[in-house]
């Protein structure tokens, strides 16, 4: 298990330099920098603005010096919100785009586990033929489309829900998150329904569940004792990537409705070629997703003791 | 196959409509009917009305289905073909070539792709081959990853063995024992690649970072109608329409053949 | 009075009558064996009026007094829950991999309502099943045993809530030849320790004699032949009795003395090793094949006998040409043989494997996979000439020349393993490495493949590589042979005098199981 800890974080090094460096190299080498505004800097003010950021040295040098803040957690100030610190707008940004990701994970899990269980009994049955059209139809629905209908539908039309923000604090106001939520969190729970009805009816129809009722057990007994932790497998091996689908996913779901995450300064940083913010964003999402595949790695040698070899 | 032939006719009927419908209509995508701008439905000839410059909403979801529906082929081929290729290689192989192949995926995998591509969008400008590029380097590590589990699983069938053992030579082995049994397993995952190409490059349309003007795509009218949809919501509600419709029925399709082969 | 009674039992499946006619009678202590091939019914017979297989009964089944027929899964999860124990044929896929031998045990000694078992409860109950160090084996996952220990605790767990009768489903065919003894001793141990009643299901007629008390042979769903074990055993009245018993290979049947003389070394393996490198940093590498030293002769046949994980079939691999070789060199007639075989080199020897199905490409026409090797090796044939060839073949292996144009699905086990060897002939070789090659198929067509491969032997000359773990078997076409265990070879040399004065510990295990 400490084995299996330590090769994922080796292999993550490689990983994170990679996403650092290709990252870095497109900003910088690319035509365009954030200066290039609608009217020319006189070459003086030009100058003392790229020395004031660094954007003067050269570029091994840059580098180094990039790796070295990052290591000590200091991303420096963004080029674009001049006031802020990189770690500042982070630090504002996160907790929204975690709590609008988490909170559709958690939702998405519910509601698929149970679809898929409820399915996995009755294989061939009207509610397992039910269920998994709707885990199809649901899956296939994206979170542009779902948003914007959510908000013309709930928003503006019965004007149940508000279409955007967030109210006073993060989570002052519940009715603020209902809807982007759910946008979210639909194609998630569609495609964990579809992996656990499988999972389930796969692991029903192994040799040891003929074993667990041969002893007598009860249909909740087997499931929860025998069945349910390999039913689990694929859908931890999907939970892995998704999340950090569901944190791209948000990207959209943000700008629908104007939540202040982590995805919209990306999306504003990338178009306003804010070098330290975006590679900022890139290296605490790759380090999310490393996270993540370490957190189902650990789940399936949890789930199936062999696979701890 | 009754149960494939049905989403299969769906997407069918759509990708005619959107090939054919532009040559009967009188409207391009892109002309300006300034005496109807934001034309109701079914008014001057404007079946679906015009959008707020005036151009023809029929048209125009006929053009970007055909464009969303050109790239997503385009791409999905390309992905399978590096794919199969790189997954039959790291399969057939074996050992450190697969593994140091199987690391590549691992860690391309890893990396925030979205954000990836959006960045090359920004940073080389915005153009329809990037939105390819972008596309086929994310889609390809999946059917790398399940080409190369299916070829490891023949590698060491006996009859590939046998085979072996009389000397065939290895392409004619790939060609003849392999390549044909990973062939349904394939088509499947290349339809289900499909509904994943068409939402990446919708979403960075929506984004207005995928497709330009004057070409459009379902994306690009989503987020039109998303904009504007307290005045027109058909605007938001049809494009979005056929896009989910195109979405659900590839997902069936691919499901159902995959269910078929696997 | 009787523990457990079938009264012409039937099992229906979708309306069609799959068991006819069963009637038995099991008292305490007692064990009653049911005999036959795959798809004779005896799985059905005992399985079905529990509930755990599918269809369902007619006539009688009575277990202490209850009928069985006509209960519902509710009252039938009862009676297993109270009075039943089962086993089953494969450890390893029928015990939960995720939960603990601990788990496993404490969850069947509970299953009768009995109350949750201490740590010194579970070890007294593997000690009494005969696993070595129970008290560190409670900890393990099923994996992590042994087979012959794995198929310990499905005994101990079946045991646990003190049934009156178990049922054993083919216990030991899954098992390594020299456990099934012991695992055939054990059953019979406990059932005269508690008294309970035995229903054995079994392929492994020889086992039958000294563990049961009764038999009853079934072909087609019903009961061809009962009598006591030792009666049927000794002399099989029916004719499908006998053909069963005929084709179960006995060391007690005399050597053949009609083997084709053995000329000049063929092959020779000189200090073969087989290292696999485990996949990661911090995995060592596996040593499957340890420096052994194996000749084969032209015209001889050369059995390699071992249990699963022995290496057997690595070394098979390696002399075929088909699996790596870390170390040592491979000569043939006296010439080394490079790691790279020309074509030329590749077809002087000849594989076929144990899967009959999996052996041949489920998308070829048979007479399109025998002609494959002819395809590369003689590009000088025609079409007209490599189907005058591939008939030939089909001739020799003794199929219809009508099967050419079908597909491996169209084709039954005996028949798929007939083209696999038709297409091992079909390349001239001087040698087939036949590795378990008898090993998936039902008995009855497994001794007509055996009498293929020894005329093929004798008539022929191709010399062979015998890989299995069935002594008796290979003593029946086989001049020597070579047994191994953990990699090395602990003993070899002629057929008569390995069964006659066996040295080795595990020759001597194997001697004594066949």
């Amino acid at each position: 298990m400490r084995a299996l800890v330590l090769r994922r974080l080796l292999t993550a090094i490689p990983t994170l330099l990679l996403v650092l460096l290709a990252s870095f190299a497109l900003m910088r080498f690319a035509p365009g920098g954030p200066f290039d505004g609608e009217r020319p800097l006189a070459p003086e003010t030009r100058a003392a603005l790229e020395a004031a950021y660094g954007l003067n040295l050269p570029m091994g040098e840059q580098f180094a010096l990039f790796l070295q803040r990052t290591l000590t957690g200091d991303f420096g100030p963004s080029l674009v919100y001049r006031d802020f610190t990189v770690t500042q707008l982070i630090a504002d940004s996160l907790p929204v785009s975690l709590t609008l990701g988490g909170l559709a994970i958690l939702l998405a899990l519910v509601l698929g586990l149970a679809a898929g269980m409820v399915a996995a009994l009755r294989p061939g049955g009207w509610a397992d033929e039910t269920l998994m059209l709707v885990a199809t139809i649901v899956t296939a629905l994206p979170s542009f489309v779902t948003g914007p209908l959510l908000a013309l539908i709930f928003g503006l039309w019965l004007g149940l829900l508000p279409v955007g923000g967030l109210g006073d604090g993060l989570l002052s106001a519940p009715q603020y998150w209902i809807m982007p939520v759910i946008a979210l969190a639909l194609p998630v729970a569609g495609a964990i329904a579809k992996l656990a009805r499988a999972g389930l009816a796969a692991a029903l129809a192994q040799e040891h569940i003929r074993t667990a009722r041969a002893r007598g057990l009860g249909t909740g007994a087997i499931i929860a004792r025998h069945a349910l932790r390999p039913a689990l497998v694929p859908v931890v091996s999907y939970l892995g990537p998704a999340a950090a689908g569901l944190l791209t996913g948000a990207v959209v779901i943000e700008t629908v409705f104007a939540l202040p995450g982590l995805g919209r300064y990306f999306v504003q940083g990338a178009l306003n070629r804010d070098y330290p913010l975006i590679m900022a964003v890139i290296l605490l999402y790759a380090a999310l997703i490393i996270a993540f595949n370490l957190i189902a790695d650990l789940l399936y040698g949890w789930l199936d003791p062999r696979s701890r070899a | 196959m009754k149960r494939i032939a049905l989403p299969a006719a769906i997407v069918a009927l759509i990708a005619l409509a959107a090939l054919v419908l532009p040559m009967l209509l009188p409207w391009s995508h892109d002309a300006i009917d300034w005496d109807h701008v934001r034309a109701a439905p079914a008014t001057a000839g404007h079946w679906l009305g015009t959008d707020e410059l005036g151009r023809d909403r029929l048209a125009r979801l006929a053009v970007a289905t055909r464009i969303t529906l050109a790239v997503a082929l385009a791409a999905a081929l390309v992905s399978m073909l590096v794919g199969i290729g790189w997954g039959m290689i790291a399969g057939w192989a074996g050992g450190r070539t697969d593994e140091l192949m199987m690391r590549i995926v691992d860690a391309l995998y890893a990396l925030p792709f979205m954000f990836i591509v959006i960045v090359l969008m920004v940073v080389f400008g915005r153009s329809i081959l990037l939105v390819f590029v972008g596309i086929g380097l994310v889609e390809w590590l999946t059917m790398a990853r399940i080409v190369r589990g299916q070829v490891m699983t023949l590698r060491h069938r006996p009859f590939v063995l046998a085979a072996e053992a009389s000397g065939v030579p290895v392409r004619v082995i790939l060609a003849r024992h392999i390549l044909p049994n990973i062939a349904g397993v394939a088509l499947a995952y290349l339809t289900l690649t499909l509904p994943g190409i068409i939402m990446i490059e919708s979403f960075l349309s929506f984004l207005g970072l995928g497709v330009q003007e004057p070409l459009t795509s379902l994306g690009i009218l989503v987020k039109e109608g998303a904009d504007d949809m307290d005045v027109a919501p058909m605007g938001l509600l049809v494009p979005g329409g056929v896009m989910v419709t195109l979405l659900v029925c590839l997902t069936l399709v691919g499901e159902r053949l995959r269910d078929r082969f696997a | 009075m009787s523990l457990y009674r079938l009264d012409a039992m039937g099992v229906t499946i979708d309306g069609r009558d799959l068991v006819r006619g069963v009637s038995l009678e099991i008292a305490p202590g007692e064990c009653v064996a049911l005999a036959g091939a795959s798809g004779s019914g005896k799985s059905l017979t005992s399985l079905t009026p529990f509930g755990l297989s599918a269809g369902t009964i007619t006539g009688s089944a009575m277990l202490e007094g209850q009928e069985l027929a006509g209960l519902d899964e509710a009252d039938l999860r009862k009676v297993r829950r109270a009075s039943v124990g089962f086993v089953f044929q494969q450890p390893l896929t029928a015990l939960t991999p995720h939960r603990t031998a601990a788990q496993h045990l404490t969850e069947s000694a509970m299953q009768a309502g009995g109350a949750r078992p201490d740590r010194n409860t579970l070890v007294a109950m593997l000690d009494a099943v005969g696993l070595a160090d129970p008290a560190i084996k409670l900890r393990r996952y099923p994996h992590q045993l042994s087979g012959g220990e794995r198929q310990r605790l499905m005994i101990a767990c079946a045991i646990a809530h003190r049934p009156k009768l178990l049922i054993a489903d083919e216990p030991v065919s899954a098992l390594d030849a020299h456990l099934r003894a012991e695992i055939m001793a054990l059953l019979t141990r406990l059932r005269r320790e508690t008294g309970m009643g035995l229903l054995l299901v079994s392929h492994d007629l020889a086992s039958l004699e000294h563990h049961a008390d009764r038999v009853l042979v079934m072909q087609g769903g019903q009961v061809v032949e009962a009598g006591a074990a030792q009666a049927i055993a000794r002399a099989p009245q029916h004719a499908y009795s006998q053909a069963l018993w005929a084709a179960t290979p006995s060391l007690n049947a005399a050597l053949p003395d009609d083997l084709h003389v053995p000329g000049a070394p063929l092959v020779e393996a000189q200090d073969l090793t087989v290292r696999f490198a485990g996949n990661g940093l911090f995995t060592r590498p596996v040593i499957a094949v340890d420096a052994v030293d194996l000749t084969v002769h032209q015209g001889e046949a050369v059995a390699l006998i071992g249990g699963s994980g022995s290496g057997k079939s690595t070394i098979g691999r390696a002399i075929a040409g088909l699996g790596p070789v870390s170390a040592g060199a491979m000569l043939w007639k006296g010439a080394p043989l490079p790691a790279r075989r020309s074509r030329e080199q590749r077809r002087m020897i000849q594989p076929v494997f144990q899967d009959p199905v999996a052996s041949l490409d489920p998308r070829w026409r048979v007479s399109d996979i025998i002609a494959e090797p002819l395809v590369h090796l003689r590009p000088d044939l025609t079409s007209w000439g490599r189907a005058g060839l591939v008939k030939k073949a089909l001739q020799m292996v003794e199929l219809d020349g009508a099967l050419a144009d079908r597909t491996p699905a169209g084709l039954s086990g005996g028949q798929a393993q007939r083209v696999a060897i038709a297409r091992a002939l079909v390349a001239e070789p001087q040698m087939l490495v036949l590795d378990e090659a008898t090993s998936a198929l039902d008995p009855l067509v497994a001794v007509q493949i055996v009498a293929l491969l020894k005329r093929l032997q004798r008539d022929q000359g191709i010399a062979m590589l015998v890989i299995t773990h069935d002594l008796a078997l290979a003593a029946q076409f086989c001049h020597r042979a070579a047994v191994l265990e953990a990699g090395r070879i602990v003993e070899q040399g002629p057929m008569a005098q390995l069964i006659a004065e066996p040295q080795a510990a595990m020759t001597i295990k194997l001697v004594a199981a066949s």
